[in-house]
């Protein structure tokens, strides 16, 4: 049974480029590109094994979202990678403390070594 | 206190809260800027990567080799980008995340200026390296911050050259040092921006004048990564005739 990846963002293009990317590895791809979708998502009875999260949505910051996550049943310790272009300390350290599991620099890392983490995280 | 003496301490404080509310949108700017362009820079990335991989057919070796060169670039793109993040920093702190290993100067400068010849073919300006004839020691730097010093020298020199003019880089051993000399003859700095140039978004108004856009961001940043690294940087410069940067970097010594 493949594993499911949410992937929130909300830059379509590099959306489209993740999902073709993780769904060629072998992964089932459910997309969000803002709050709103998320917050569906995440509340729906769908499995999630890992959580792909930017932080600059049109509706809600990303951080928001990461909280909501942690406080949803089920999810309280499901894999979630910030994945985004702003990289200063507080916003690493405001995402460690809501409990991300990694916080990636989108512009730092192919897509290859992208999935290569999510495979380290849920296999 | 005597009241006008009052009245200029309060003028002074308001001053200084403007200063620092400009300094700090300033900064948001930046910042959001940055993000913005890295966003773009991530999606290139990807795609000249999925070129390279063969993910998108297959290429010719004169295209894969184009696609690598865009590749490094784009890498470079967003470590100058990183970079510019970092001085940004309202605290004025430039965070000191240095890899210091050995490093060979004269070919780091090579490579930097055939990076920099598709720039300077643009801008219709030779760059000539007066490469030294016997073997240099090496340096102690953190390679990819080094390159960031050439690469802006570099990127100036070309920038405020006039067309068809020559840029000459030249490197020799001074005691405990290498030293590295740009030379253009190209527009020069003004009096006013001597007293400047190293100051950070400075950008002086010759400069301005030959090219309408910079971030003022490249000597100031360069400069501090020659002192953090144990070095100096000066210049020598006249308007309407050229300037001469000079830089040092300590040579590399082995610790037992």
């Amino acid at each position: 049974m493949p594993k499911t990846i949410l992937i929130i963002e909300d830059d379509s293009f590099l959306q489209g480029l993740e999902a073709t990317k993780l769904k060629k590895e072998g992964y089932n791809i459910l997309t969000a590109s803002n709050g709103t979708e998320a917050f569906k998502a995440i509340d729906s009875k769908d499995p999630i094994d890992m959580i792909l999260l930017d932080l600059l949505l049109p509706d809600i910051d990303g951080f928001m979202i990461l909280e909501k996550i942690r406080k949803t049943v089920g999810h309280e310790k499901t894999p979630v990678i910030v994945f985004s272009n702003l990289s200063e300390e507080k916003d690493v350290d405001r995402a460690n403390k809501l409990g991300a599991s990694e916080f990636m620099i989108k512009s730092n890392f192919t897509l290859d070594e992208i999935s290569k983490k999510i495979k380290d995280l849920i296999g | 206190m005597e009241p006008e003496q009052q009245d200029e301490l309060t003028k002074l404080k308001e001053e200084n809260d403007k200063l620092k509310k400009r300094q700090s949108i300033k900064a948001d700017v930046v910042s959001i800027s940055a993000h913005q362009i890295r966003t773009s820079l991530s999606a290139i990335k990807w795609i000249i990567k999925m070129f390279i991989d063969g993910d998108l057919g297959a290429m010719t070796a004169e295209q894969e080799n184009l696609m690598k060169k865009a590749y490094e670039d784009n890498d470079r793109a967003i470590a100058v980008v990183s970079d510019l993040l970092q001085a940004n920093k309202v605290e004025d702190v430039v965070e000191k995340k240095y890899s210091f290993t050995e490093v060979d100067v004269v070919d780091l400068i090579d490579n930097c200026i055939f990076d920099l010849s598709g720039e300077s073919l643009a801008h219709k300006v030779e760059m000539i390296f007066l490469k030294p004839s016997i073997e240099l020691s090496k340096i102690n730097a953190d390679k990819e911050k080094f390159l960031i010093v050439l690469q802006n020298l570099f990127e100036n020199a070309i920038k405020y050259s006039l067309e068809h003019g020559k840029i000459f880089i030249a490197v020799r051993e001074k005691g405990e040092f290498i030293e590295i000399t740009v030379k253009d003859k190209g527009i020069g700095i003004s009096e006013e921006g001597k007293k400047n140039v190293f100051d950070k978004f400075y950008r002086d108004a010759t400069a301005q004048k030959k090219e309408g856009f910079g971030s003022g961001i490249g000597l100031y940043t360069a400069k501090k990564i020659i002192e953090d690294h144990g070095g100096k940087i000066w210049f020598e410069s006249v308007e309407g005739e050229g300037t001469t940067f000079f830089f040092t970097v300590p040579i590399y010594k082995e610790t037992k």
